[in-house]
């Protein structure tokens, strides 16, 4: 199971945080610390997976975001190095050639983006198209000819 | 879903919505997040940092509790609000704003309140059960983006005191014409096993109908819950082994549409699921593991493709081979797998063929004499992790020989490593 999922920036600005079993905010800054001074201090071509505790932590770098993920002992550890890959592709479906800005400034695009295709901290396997599609749905549904004629809030 | 429709679905939001970027919505500049964001980046020390939150945060404060805010411009400053907590800023006072947007909004604002619900509160907040109100309404709304929120929240975030009120009309959603409906009812019952079970111990066989769902993504939720169950109790299970035995085999056969496909792999996740349930199931069973070995040889042999994804299907494959009643083809081709990894350049192939290796090592010990020149090297290799685990294997190799060297080895490691190693450490000394 996946425990959570952080985004951070080279510079360890979060920028976005999915945690999938209840913690204290504490905790969460805690650990948030430890991934960003862990994950940014590893060296270019060493491995992709750490251990922290009792937990793996599997991160990989794409252009300036990190993406780190936290899964239990019994897992395995190059699915989860997958599943970032499909998040990213999923992201990169949705936004059109994604940069860490789409990420930054639509991050609740990304959330919605994560729910669909994580849940419980288990992926659901369903079609790419699948995923899109529901996300387009919901976007589009909102579209009321009201909504379209006055101005957008943001 | 034809090709026209397909293109007229994607093409839709970008004529209907203002913001005609394909896909996403691209913040205007003169947006009140944007300018949040930006002024963010632009400061320089911490404390400027907090100085501008603290203020975006009064603004905040004072506009959610205003009676003008109208329910778009709460959804707006929702999203602040995540934004500022997410930078480690408290903004407790929007909680149950939240929640009222998530009453109360259209689907579109419906849709930011419980995303920030679902990332503000936790399973013991107290404003929770206001929530339980909301979601219950939105399940039997005749809206079916809403009854899917509401099952995703359902899935992320529930009290668990609260089930029993909302589990009728999650079991009644099992048998929805929508697929997709389905699938997140599934995901909610997953959630609702794992923080209480016996709340669920009487729909089980309502699960065996989602496992035979003519919709793969309806099936492959069900297997979460079917993996807690097995590797609770894997003799009440065993009779279900023919029929995963023979979805694994309709899946690496290709009969899945190509939509599941990940890189021209046939449903990757799916497949792991399934070996790891076979795992559990064959375990010190023959005749269970009898069934399987032909569906196991056949995943052995499709995974040819050099990609991690693979690789992470062959380790999974190695592994369930290893655990259940021996086979000696299966056993020498799994074998050779494990050779490839560990001999890999890849560096991350290499962590696992040592971690393969230390989980085969008590059943197969001439295999990690046959790769250890491989792991001699592996020994000072740059990276602290594949020492490590070259350590652990070696730990599990020791004999009378070579007991003194790796000893040696072993305290060199920790004292460059001062990591929590106390368990390598006690293993150390009993065996001493």
């Amino acid at each position: 199971m996946i425990r959570f999922l952080l985004l951070f920036s080279r510079q360890g600005k979060l920028r976005l945080q999915k945690w999938f079993t209840p913690m204290t905010e504490r905790e969460k800054k805690k650990i948030t610390r430890d991934m960003t001074t862990m994950v940014l201090s590893r060296q270019p071509r060493s491995c992709n997976f750490l251990h922290w505790k009792d937990l793996k932590i599997i991160y990989k770098r794409y252009a300036s975001l990190y993406f780190c993920l936290a899964i239990e002992n019994g897992e395995n550890e190059l699915i989860a190095l997958e599943v970032i890959h499909r998040y990213v592709e999923l992201l990169d479906k949705y936004f059109g050639n994604v940069c860490e800005l789409d990420i930054i400034f639509n991050f609740e695009k990304a959330y919605f983006i994560l729910d669909e295709f994580l849940m419980g901290g288990e992926i659901q396997e369903t079609s790419k198209q699948m995923v899109n599609r529901s996300i387009e749905a919901s976007d589009m549904l909102q579209e009321t000819m009201e909504e379209y004629m006055s101005k957008p809030a943001f | 879903m034809s090709d026209v429709v397909e293109k007229t679905l994607t093409a839709l939001p970008g004529l209907l919505s203002l913001d005609s970027q394909p896909g996403s919505n691209k913040l205007s500049s003169s947006s009140k997040l944007g300018n949040l964001i930006r002024g963010i980046t632009e400061l320089t020390s911490k404390h400027e940092e907090e100085k501008l939150i603290q203020r975006e945060l009064t603004s905040i404060k004072e506009q959610v509790s205003s009676p003008n805010t109208s329910m778009r411009q709460m959804k707006e400053l929702m999203v602040r609000a995540i934004y500022c907590e997410m930078l480690g800023y408290e903004a407790s006072f929007s909680y149950i704003h939240a929640i009222k947007l998530a009453q109360q909004g259209t689907a579109r604002e419906k849709r930011v309140g419980y995303l920030a619900v679902s990332l503000f509160l936790n399973e013991s907040h107290e404003l929770l059960l206001l929530l339980v109100n909301t979601v219950l309404k939105d399940l039997q709304s005749t809206n079916l983006i809403e009854v899917c929120m509401a099952l995703t929240v359902v899935g992320q975030i529930f009290p668990k005191d609260m089930i029993p009120a909302i589990l009728p009309l999650v079991e009644e959603k099992l048998n929805h014409p929508k697929e997709i409906i389905r699938r997140k009812a599934v995901l909610a019952l997953y959630k609702f096993y794992l923080i209480a079970p016996n709340q669920v111990q009487h729909i089980h066989n309502k699960f065996r109908k989602a496992l035979c769902d003519k919709d793969p993504g309806v099936m492959t939720a069900s297997l979460h819950i079917y993996l807690q169950l097995i590797e609770e109790n894997p003799e009440g299970y065993k009779d279900l082994t023919t029929s995963f035995v023979t979805i694994l085999k309709q899946v690496v056969g290709g009969k899945l549409p190509m939509d599941f496909n990940y890189h021209s792999v046939p449903a990757p996740w799916l497949q792991i699921q399934l070996l790891r349930i076979l795992c559990l199931l064959g375990k010190n069973d023959q005749s269970t593991s009898e069934i399987m070995y032909e569906v196991l040889d056949e995943s052995l042999r499709r995974a040819e493709i050099n990609h991690n994804i693979t690789y992470a299907i062959l380790f999974e494959c190695v592994k369930c081979i290893y655990t259940i009643h021996p086979k000696s083809e299966l056993l020498e081709k799994a074998a050779k797998c494990i050779g490839n990894f560990v001999l890999s350049p890849k560096i991350n192939l290499k962590y696992l063929g040592l971690k393969a290796l230390t989980y085969v090592v008590q059943q197969d010990p001439k295999l990690a004499l046959q790769h250890q020149m491989t792991i001699i090297e592996c020994l000072d290799h740059p990276d602290l992790i594949i020492k490590r685990e070259t350590l652990e294997l070696l730990f599990r190799i020791t004999n009378a020989q070579n007991v003194t060297v790796i000893v040696d080895k072993m305290l060199e490691f920790l004292r460059i490593n001062k990591d929590d190693y106390t368990t390598i450490d006690l293993r150390m000394e009993r065996k001493l």
